[in-house]
């Protein structure tokens, strides 16, 4: 079901997407930054499901707070003269790669301990055999 | 039940709205100028604003240095519009010399008629031209033939005189700009052209005048054996 509403969400995503006017540079920047963070919310909210505490507030809160806080921050930066847009990059894709770095390590774990297990399993039949 | 329901719902509304951001942006990078200046960030409004600033000072010296050029050429103009005046004045002088150029100023005016008796030769008219030149006179011109370098007075016939290459009947209206007290007093003198003609019996008549104009010469003096030898 999470996933059937997923694609859903792409496709309408897409369609709207394809039909929003053109926005002016100055304003991409920050929504640049905006979709960066929404990212890492994602990445962050896969990562908490393979812990098993995803919590759907913590994740929506995250997903739009942390967009919104982007663009302040971006905002901010742009008045002072400071690219703090800069830091955020950094640190929302840092965070996105540690999340990937737990996912992986999930997944490859998974897919070795899967493997030990069958060869585990082959060589019980195989000295089985032998008795 | 209620809880995944919600659940879905959100997390499909989460995807829905980054994906619809995403591809405006991705719309937005694509078609945007990054060439046009409503799009460009204060910096690099910046930079290029100095950029302009350093073209336009190079720009600036550049245009000083072709007014500086201009103003050369335009004092080399005038130096040469000087020069051809100078031409010109000599070219008008060189035409008058070889008699180019209608002339007019003080004078006399001979006429040598043909009489019942005597017809005017040519002998008359050389010796005529010849006193007047001798006076000074600085152009002549008979029967509005000028008088040049070039002019042959020869007989043809009984009746015509030949001058620069035309047939002239009498009467001979022989004209010379110059002192007209000279002019006068040369064919006037006791025993000289004026006194000759008359023991000749043939007709002589001049008239000095104030304002005395002698047409141009309309040949042309060509130089087909003769070079210049430096």
């Amino acid at each position: 079901m999470i996933y059937i509403s997923i694609i859903i969400g792409c496709i309408l995503g897409a369609i709207i997407g394809m039909h929003t006017p053109v926005i002016s540079y100055t304003y991409s920047s920050y929504l640049a930054i905006a979709i960066i963070a929404a990212l890492d919310t994602v990445f962050g909210g896969i990562t908490s499901v393979l812990k098993k505490n995803f919590d759907l507030k913590i994740f929506l809160s995250g997903f739009f707070g942390n967009a919104i806080l982007s663009i302040a921050l971006t905002y901010l930066g742009e008045r002072l003269n400071v690219d703090i847009y800069l830091a955020a990059v950094v640190v929302f894709v840092g965070r996105m790669f540690t999340n990937l770095a737990i996912i992986r390590r999930y997944y490859v774990d998974k897919w070795t301990n899967k493997f030990e297990q069958m060869t585990f399993k082959v060589k019980e039949t195989n000295s089985e055999d032998k008795k | 039940m209620k809880g995944k329901y919600t659940m879905i719902i959100s997390i499909g509304f989460a995807t829905l709205i980054l994906t619809a951001v995403m591809l405006t942006q991705f719309k937005t990078v694509e078609q945007t100028d990054i060439t046009a200046i409503e799009t460009m960030r204060e910096t690099e409004l910046r930079t290029e604003l100095t950029d302009w600033k350093n073209k336009y000072e190079e720009i600036e010296e550049k245009l000083d240095e072709t007014e500086g050029k201009i103003a050369e050429y335009q004092s080399e103009i005038s130096n040469s519009q000087e020069n051809s005046t100078i031409l010109d004045k000599e070219l008008d002088e060189t035409d008058m010399y070889l008699g180019y150029t209608k002339l007019q100023g003080e004078g006399i005016e001979v006429t040598l008629t043909d009489s019942e008796f005597k017809t005017i030769d040519r002998w008359d008219l050389l010796q005529l031209v010849n006193e007047l030149k001798l006076a000074g006179a600085e152009a002549i011109s008979i029967n509005n033939e000028r008088v040049v370098s070039t002019t042959e007075i020869a007989n043809v016939g009984s009746q015509f005189i030949l001058i620069n290459g035309n047939r002239i009947p009498s009467p001979f209206v022989v004209r010379a700009i110059g002192d007209k007290k000279y002019l006068e007093s040369a064919i006037t003198i006791k025993g000289g052209y004026i006194d000759e003609m008359k023991v000749n019996e043939k007709i002589v008549n001049y008239v000095v005048k104030d304002s005395i104009e002698i047409p141009a010469y309309s040949g042309k003096i060509n130089f087909e054996y003769a070079e210049v030898n430096k």
